[in-house]
């Protein structure tokens, strides 16, 4: 899943250093003037090679997906139209849509928690000096992103199961009332499914937003304390705004992990108890594999695809300089 | 800037490449490749020497299928056998792609036959039954591999997979603290087994360990359906995609109102739902729990944990006296349509079922019990050992027809889609009996109907 995620944080990271990084005045005042039309050509020729991987490896299995998504195929005999069947099964079948408002709860862990925490981190960690314990802090926060996320579920099962870390915990403060089977409970299965997300992704907001905080001038700190700004103040008026494109790439990024999120969901508790945790990327994963329904598993990816776009994309114009 | 009229080009370009896409031939092979002709079938395996190539699961079956191997090469020099293997998630979900493919093996381990056989990717058996005269052998072990014609129905028509050995569940329990409850002998009826769960509660004792996170509370509930309904055939028929079959009925009802009432009871463990089958064994041998219904291929690790501290016997009947069931599956092999080497692909699977030294392999290094002819020699085991009792347990069963499919197995997805998920729900209090036999058997129908 984070392959799939992965590349627009690079998209966004690459065009984020391109304005700051050249500004316009050091391009030639006057650029020599190109016929159009070679220009047209050369360009295509440039971007061919990139394009060619891109259109046989991402454009057309995606188009694949559609042409399949209207077919009721095992994956290797004969497929026979099923007309918008397999579209309508994910708006009649209960279990189809619920995964999908999962991936929605998912969100609040995966996406505001981790930004709003990142965001507290990466102020507070600029404030510390640099040293070992501002290394520390950064290498502690990120360290549950360089771990696969299958080995990150096997541990948080552990910790969440009845004799485990959580509930040693509770127990030793006298909440041993609160204890319980945490990822075998109703209530609380998908919350603690959630909490595995937060742990993941906020090292890599609080490192890229740490990033952004170093890239703000530092003229506009001392400004803003000259005027009288205190912490609080100063974050509103001059962290928050000059943050604006890595928050954007990190509520992307994240998003994009909350609605497709598989792996920890898989590992942790296959989508139970019940179908309390069933998310879109275990449900596409059993149609398609185990069931050998390749046109609902096609149907379900794409309308998952095309739910993130559309979430994505007011983001991405927020993003956008005024 | 690209004007107003460049995006309505690449509009309609997009466009006309979609259609054309979608109007391309529809994806996926050719229906009307007919049945392979019937080559004809030889037992012997010639002198050219020759390798054959055997997929398995990781684990236990590489050790368990290299052993096999290496008596079928001691037996037929001229023949090597050459054990590959993937992770059981792995190969379920790409079987289908490996005997569709060019490289294929000459025996698979099957373990769901799936569109395998509607997509004509296995071999018919049939032929090699016929000649090495497995079809004198009790057929209750060959009917979950027989596909009827449609390439659905199981349990009748030609056998596709044959295997080493058998799974077979029952219940383990805990010889000292059965005694405690004062367990004299296994209980005859589902109500004596009730009684000794309480009186295991009274004693504060766990009575039963049981995985109920991947699908350990199904056992029980399958064998509760069979001991209420009195004989196994529903389940059978439901199992094997007999149509109109059904298990939304009295028997399962009263089944899910006795586990239900189990679990309210505090009969099993109050996180049941957060057992997994690597916890659950763990938890038993440590003494937590009376009782632990699974699997013989628990009994080599219980047997290891405490030799002989461990016993087994089968789920009881509904009335004393009734017959007893237990789920059994085989470790199936199949020879893909596209083996160079069907005819000693099948000498070895003769060679496993019929084997002394095979037979014995299987029990001590598979962990499952090999079936066969009904004369062919039992495996030996430790007296006392809780293998030695499966090993029994299945003998008898073989001759009594008593062996029954995973209704787990029943359709693709049934297991986890409905069958573990709808237990959680009743063990949780959050369905009704009636609403989960409903349910299940209404899945059931949509996968099969699509």
């Amino acid at each position: 899943m984070r392959s799939i995620s992965s590349p627009p944080v690079m998209r966004q990271a690459s065009s984020m250093t391109g304005p700051s990084g050249a500004p316009a005045a050091t391009q030639p005042a006057v650029p020599r003037p190109i016929p159009p039309r070679t220009r047209h050509w050369s360009a295509l020729l440039w971007i061919a090679p990139a394009f060619g991987m891109y259109a046989v490896f991402v454009l057309y299995p995606m188009l694949q997906s559609v042409q399949y998504s209207f077919y009721d195929w095992d994956g290797i005999g004969p497929a026979t139209p099923a007309g918008l069947d397999n579209w309508k099964a994910i708006f009649t079948q209960p279990e189809l849509l619920h995964s999908v408002e999962h991936a929605f709860i998912l969100i609040i862990f995966y996406t505001i928690l981790p930004v709003g925490l990142g965001l507290i981190a990466a102020s507070f960690i600029r404030e510390l000096r640099p040293g070992a314990f501002s290394t520390t802090a950064r290498v502690v926060l990120f360290v549950p992103q360089v771990l696969p996320l299958v080995a990150a579920g096997i541990a948080w099962t552990w910790m969440y199961s009845s004799d485990g870390l959580v509930n040693q915990v509770l127990r030793a403060v006298g909440l041993d009332r609160h204890a319980r089977a945490w990822l075998g409970d109703f209530t609380f299965a998908l919350p603690a499914v959630g909490v595995i997300g937060v742990w993941v992704m906020l090292g890599f907001c609080t490192v890229l937003l740490l990033a952004g905080i170093g890239k703000i001038d530092p003229a506009l700190y001392e400004a803003a304390r000259l005027d009288g700004a205190g912490r609080i103040s100063e974050f509103f008026a001059v962290t928050l705004p000059g943050l604006r494109r890595e928050l954007v790439v990190c509520t992307t990024f994240t998003m994009i992990a909350a609605l497709a999120s598989f792996d920890v969901v898989q590992i942790a508790t296959q989508g139970g108890p019940g179908y309390q945790t069933m998310v879109p990327g275990v449900e596409i994963y059993r149609l398609t594999f185990l069931q050998q329904h390749v046109g609902q598993a096609s149907a379900l990816a794409v309308f998952l695809a095309a739910l993130v776009l559309l979430i994505i994309w007011p983001i991405q114009r927020l993003g956008r300089e005024k | 800037m690209r004007s107003l009229t460049q995006y309505r080009r690449i509009v309609q370009v997009a466009a006309v490449a979609v259609l054309l896409l979608l109007n391309a031939c529809a994806p996926g092979g050719n229906s009307d490749a007919g049945p392979a002709p019937s080559k004809p079938v030889s037992t012997g395996v010639g002198s050219e020497p020759v390798t054959l190539k055997l997929l398995v699961n990781s684990g236990v079956d590489v050790p368990f299928y290299t052993a096999l191997g290496e008596l079928f090469h001691a037996k037929y020099d001229n023949v090597t056998v050459k054990v590959e293997n993937q992770d059981y998630a792995t190969l379920t979900t790409t079987i289908a792609r490996i005997l569709a493919g060019s490289n294929v093996p000459d025996l698979v381990r099957v373990s769901q036959l799936g569109n395998l056989i509607e997509d004509r990717l296995l071999t018919s058996l049939d032929p090699y039954a016929k000649t090495y005269g497995w079809d004198q052998w009790p057929q209750s072990q060959f009917a979950s591999t027989r596909v009827g014609p449609d390439g659905k129905q199981r349990g009748t028509g030609a056998l596709y997979a044959a295997g080493a050995g058998f799974g077979l569940t029952g219940v383990y329990y805990n010889k000292a603290l059965a005694q405690r409850i004062g367990m004299t002998r296994p209980p005859a009826t589902v109500a004596e087994f009730g009684q000794l769960l309480a009186k295991a509660k009274d004693a504060g004792l766990q009575p039963i360990m049981i995985n109920g996170k991947d699908g350990g509370s199904v056992y029980p509930l399958q064998n509760l359906v069979m001991s209420s309904a009195g004989d196994a055939q529903a389940v059978q028929d439901w199992n094997y995609a007999k149509p109109g079959a059904s298990i939304d009925n009295p028997a399962t009802v009263k089944a899910a109102t006795t586990l239900q009432r189990w679990g309210q009871d505090g009969y099993l463990p109050a996180d049941v739902n957060d057992i997994d089958q690597t916890r659950a064994p763990a938890e038993f041998v440590k003494g937590n729990g009376v009782f632990f219904p699974s699997g013989n291929w628990q009994a080599p690790g219980l047997d290891k944990a405490g030799a002989g501290e461990f016993g087994f016997f089968l789920f009881p009947p509904g009335e004393a006296g009734g017959p007893s069931y237990a789920m059994t599956a085989a470790a199936n092999l199949g020879i893909p349509a596209k083996s160079p080497n069907a005819d000693v692909a099948a000498a070895f699977l003769d060679f496993v079922q019929t084997n002394q030294q095979a037979r014995q392999a299987t029990v001590t290094l598979g962990g499952l019990v090999p079936a066969g002819p009904s004369n062919a020699s039992a495996p030996t085991a430790p007296q006392g050992s809780a293998v030695a009792a499966t090993v029994s347990a299945f003998q008898e069963l073989l001759t009594s027809n008593g062996l029954v499919g995973f209704m787990a197995d029943a359709t693709a997805s049934i297991h986890v889609n409905s069958l573990i998920p709808q237990t959680q729900l009743l063990l949780a209090g959050k369905t009704t009996p009636e609403a989960y036999a409903a349910k299940v058997q209404s899945d059931y129908e949509r996968d099969l109907g699509q």
